[in-house]
């Protein structure tokens, strides 16, 4: 190995070594949160929920949270030994479908949110870079799709082509979510490409992809990120909105779905160990991507911070 | 001038015009002449001051230079190849050549870029070598620059510098691909003074050992006598006079240029500087438009000619040359009769 | 006796990597109608000392040892409600970004009424018109500006409006930090000129920050030449200027061009400033010094009469 090989060697051990004190150090001002530390904890434990949705339907068919019925149940009944928090109006555990809506919470709410973060960075980053007539037709593009009501909308496309599949649901909400996103990432990318950074790379003989992929992306992904926290809660609750009002794809267990369930077959009143689980789930899921937002917000602010001090 | 064939780099009659949108105050846009009709020719190996206030154009003529902006009028050539439109490959080409350091180390650095990819940029950008050469190379310029070790840099970010160690990564990044033009535009002038030393050495230093020619840009006429061979002093766009750094200073001709040397501090070292007093502290009214550029703060201006008539080059002494009615050669112009001579 | 005392001052920034000392036994005089420049690279602390003596430290600085006496009242000891009599009264600050200092929304000619209506309730609306028609034309602005917006002045306007308002309550004591940074040659030439004047015509004290020595020199009678939180080198400014003893002193004179005199080389001061977090045993300056001995860095150095009133911190002068 020559002392080039070596140099380089030691260079890539030195990058790596600085990513990692970085993210201690991002670590370090996230710990130092409260919210965040609630809002983490409180998604660590759904995740365990979600986690744990696998293993009831493996003790007994009768877990299953969707097709598992106990034999030895007519009706909706409270907790006991069997089924710790009661079953529904045919006999279906309870805890099994909370354990299943947890996971099914995570997928439309991080699928949905990361879609349309996706496609909102992708569309605010080439309208802010490129400008001009791009800019005009990609901004009144998302203020179109912006001022529609995606829980409306999607109502009527349900009602329109009958259920919809939990997958074109989290379709459906990124492609109505992103406007709002593309709005933020555009302005950050126009003041970004006032930068005399930016000049400088040019200078250098940077090209565009160079330029967009290597300077700006860079600097406005960590608020793309903070934005997908925020979409995330947005992406459940439309989910848990649609499910309630009878829109849900029927094939999956949600929260959403279950509220319906007990509102359908007239238990709202009779059965809160049915009611709330839900209920509170899907506040406090939402409650804990907000709050992992704000510490997130916290945690890239002080970088920015230290920028600007320095000068 | 008689070796023009040898200029590295010309301006031919460039200008530049921003066009103002209009708002609710002032209806309408208008037109702002950033540059007006400037000739420029550098020799190959020189540094080359262009001295001027903000807002003078100055800046402007540097990012005309490399190409960040296109001129509106006139030609601009490197090594007598026409680069005024420049696009594309060509362009890139081009910059491989003529290479920039901007005024201010806070913002012309990426904050989400180490140390080592900053420098290593035009490198990848122009498929110079393999990551092993190219390490090699940014461990020598940075070196150059003044930054040693030069290891103990190249996994920072920009923040975790100071404002010196940024602006020499920035002269670093610059001639890292061993240009041959380096615009360095007030390079000190966000820093603090006891760093400005340090700049002009590497400066310097970029000249004698990479022989390359550099514009420095800059408000100071102390750094301009300090650092260039030739300078140039701008005024709202328009070069007032030019010649070597020396005679322009020491004899200054155009009363801007001694309006300029009139408000350098001069503390310590600086006796036999005369004052010459020919800055009016409030303007008089605008003169007419194809009038001369200084006219309304010129205190040796005379009404009828200077706000009227564009003034001529003349030659003042061997190189130095002065846009003034009243230039004459020996370096000073006469004062103008008593009777001529406007109040203040 | 000195309006402005300062003595063995120490300011101290909490910060997440421990306490950040960034003023380290500083001891000041100032008579009344003098001037002193404070001079060094950012981080030195000069800016620190200049909050602290509008009482304007952020919420993350506080004073740690020393007293700041003006006038004979101490300031350092005094709470909110009391400093906020004594500034502006007393002293008025200048600031570095002049351009921010101005509310943007509201005519200059309302924020200057205001600044003085605050502190002198007893004058009317008409003596306080006519003080600021007095203000204008002591800066030098014309009047028919008077009631413009902010941004429809200059730069040099601007600052020249801070400085009008500065002077509104005939304080003892202005603090100029960086003052002129921001603007152009010719401007900033006019008003270092135009401070002065008036700094004579009304005997007021002034302290003036810079990072620019040659300025400072032109401007002050004193200098007081600061390094990593401590004073290094005080005297008059002739004294400090040509017969300057502190290596960092000197290296600071030598690395700024003239414009006559022979072309000597620069001496840029190689290095950067110590990090002020944590102690530091000996001299502050021995890593960048040319001087630089053994004893250097383990004890810190003393005090060293040079002249009458010239002072330097070294033990190699």
């Amino acid at each position: 190995m020559s002392v080039q090989q070596a140099t380089l060697q030691s260079l890539k051990a030195g990058r790596r070594a600085l990513w990692r004190q970085r993210l201690a150090e991002n670590w370090r001002v996230f710990r130092g949160n409260l919210l965040g530390k609630i809002g983490l904890s409180l998604l660590v434990m759904f995740g365990l929920m979600a986690g744990l949705s696998y293993i009831p339907p493996l003790i007994d068919p009768m877990y299953h949270p969707m097709t598992g019925v106990d034999p030895l149940v007519v009706k909706s009944t409270g907790p006991s030994l069997t089924h710790w928090l009661g079953t529904d109006f045919m006999g279906r555990d309870i805890l099994s479908q909370l354990l299943a809506g947890a996971r099914v919470a995570f997928m439309v709410g991080v699928s949905a949110a990361f879609m349309s973060v996706v496609l909102g960075t992708a569309v605010g980053m080439t309208a802010g870079y490129l400008g001009k007539t791009t800019d005009t037709l990609l901004m009144r593009l998302a203020d179109m799709i912006m001022v529609l009501p995606t829980l409306l909308v999607v109502l009527m496309l349900a009602a329109l082509f009958g259920q919809l599949s939990i997958w074109m649901i989290v379709l459906m909400i990124a492609l109505f979510r992103w406007p709002g996103v593309s709005r933020v990432i555009r302005a950050q990318t126009l003041s970004l490409k006032q930068r005399p950074f930016i000049d400088a790379a040019r200078v250098a003989g940077a090209s565009h992809t160079r330029i967009i992929f290597r300077h700006i992306m860079p600097n406005v992904l960590p608020l793309a990120f903070l934005y997908m926290t925020f979409r995330v809660t947005s992406a459940i609750v439309i989910e848990a909105g649609l499910a309630f009002l009878g829109f849900g794809d029927p094939g999956t267990v949600s929260w959403g779905m279950m509220l319906q369930w007990v509102w359908k077959t007239g238990h709202m009143f009779t059965a809160p160990y049915w009611l709330l689980p839900p209920g509170i789930c899907i506040s406090l899921i939402t409650l804990s991507f907000y709050m992992l937002g704000r510490a997130m917000d916290e945690v890239l602010d002080p970088r920015l911070r230290d920028e600007t001090q320095a000068g | 001038m008689s070796q023009s064939h040898k200029d590295i780099l010309k301006l031919e009659g460039v200008s530049k015009f921003y066009r103002t949108r209009g708002n609710r105050y002032r209806r309408g846009g208008g037109t702002v002449v950033a540059l007006s009709r400037v000739n420029l020719s550098l020799r190959p190996g020189e540094i080359f001051g262009l001295v001027g206030e903000s807002g003078s154009g100055k800046t402007t003529a540097g990012r005309l230079v490399v190409r960040l902006e296109e001129p509106d009028e006139g030609r601009i050539t490197l090594d007598g190849v026409d680069i005024t439109h420049l696009k594309g490959g060509g362009l890139r080409d081009y910059r491989r050549k003529v290479q920039m350091v901007f005024q201010d180390p806070y913002q012309s650095l990426n904050p989400q870029m180490t140390i080592a990819d900053a420098v290593a940029e035009p490198l990848i950008t122009n498929k110079v070598g393999d990551p092993a050469d190219r390490l090699e190379r940014v461990l020598g310029v940075l070196d150059t620059a003044g930054l040693s070790p030069a290891e103990d840099f190249i996994y920072r970010f920009p923040h975790q510098l100071s404002g010196g160690q940024r602006q020499r990564v920035a002269i670093a990044r610059a001639i890292v691909l061993e240009p041959s033009l380096l615009v360095a535009d007030e390079p000190t002038s966000m820093l603090d003074a006891s760093y400005s030393a340090q700049i002009f050495e590497i400066l310097q230093g970029v000249r004698d050992q990479m022989g390359a020619t550099i514009i420095f840009i800059t408000h100071s006429m102390a750094a301009a006598r300090y650092l260039c061979d030739r300078i140039a002093v701008i005024y709202h766009g328009h070069l007032v006079e030019q010649g070597p750094a020396e005679a322009v200073i020491n004899s200054p001709s155009h009363p801007y240029t001694k309006a300029l040397i009139d408000a350098t501090p001069k503390f310590g070292r600086c006796e036999g500087v005369p004052t010459y007093g020919t800055y009016l502290p409030a303007p008089r009214p605008a003169g007419e438009q194809a009038g001369c550029p200084f006219f309304q703060r010129c205190a040796l201006a005379e009404r009828l000619l200077c706000s009227a008539t564009y003034p001529e080059w003349r030659q003042v002494a061997g190189e130095q040359v002065c846009l003034c009615h009243f230039a004459a050669e020996g370096g000073q112009s006469p004062p103008p009769p008593e009777e001529c001579r406007l109040g203040g | 006796m000195a309006l402005l005392k300062v003595e063995n001052l120490s300011i101290g920034y909490r910060t997440a990597g421990g306490m950040l000392k960034a003023v380290d036994g500083v001891n000041l005089s100032l008579e009344e109608g003098r001037s002193l420049g404070l001079v060094g690279e950012s981080g030195c602390g000069k800016t620190t000392i200049g909050m602290a003596l509008m009482g304007l430290l952020p919420p993350n600085g506080s004073i740690t040892g020393g007293r700041i006496v003006l006038d004979g009242v101490e300031i350092s000891a005094l709470d909110e409600e009391e400093l906020r009599k004594v500034r502006w009264s007393q002293v008025a600050m200048i600031f570095q970004a002049a351009m921010n200092a101005l509310n943007p929304v509201i005519r200059v000619s309302a924020q200057m009424t205001e600044a003085i209506r605050t502190h002198r309730p007893d004058m009317d609306e008409q003596a306080i018109m006519q003080r600021v028609e007095g203000l204008f034309n002591l800066v030098g602005l014309p009047l028919e500006r008077l009631h413009d917006f902010p941004h429809q002045y200059s730069g040099g306007m601007k600052q020249r409006a801070i400085i009008a308002m500065a002077l509104a309550l005939n304080p003892k004591l202005i603090i100029a930090d960086e003052p002129t940074t921001a603007l152009d040659v010719i401007v900033q030439d006019q008003i270092l000129k135009e401070t002065k004047v008036l700094q004579e015509q009304f005997d007021i004290g002034i302290i003036f920050i810079s990072h620019d020595i040659s300025i400072v020199a032109e401007v002050c009678h004193d200098i007081g030449v600061m390094y990593a939180g401590q004073l290094v080198e005080a005297g008059p400014a002739q004294e400090v200027f040509f017969n300057s003893k502190h290596p960092y002193t000197r290296a600071l004179v030598g690395s700024f061009p003239t414009l006559a005199g022979p072309k000597s080389k620069l001496t840029p001061i190689p290095g950067e400033p110590p990090n002020l977090i944590g102690a530091i045993p000996g001299c502050r300056f021995c890593d960048r010094c040319p001087k630089d001995t053994a004893s250097c860095k383990l004890e810190p150095p003393k005090w060293q009469e040079i002249n009458e009133r010239h002072w330097v911190l070294c033990d190699h002068c």
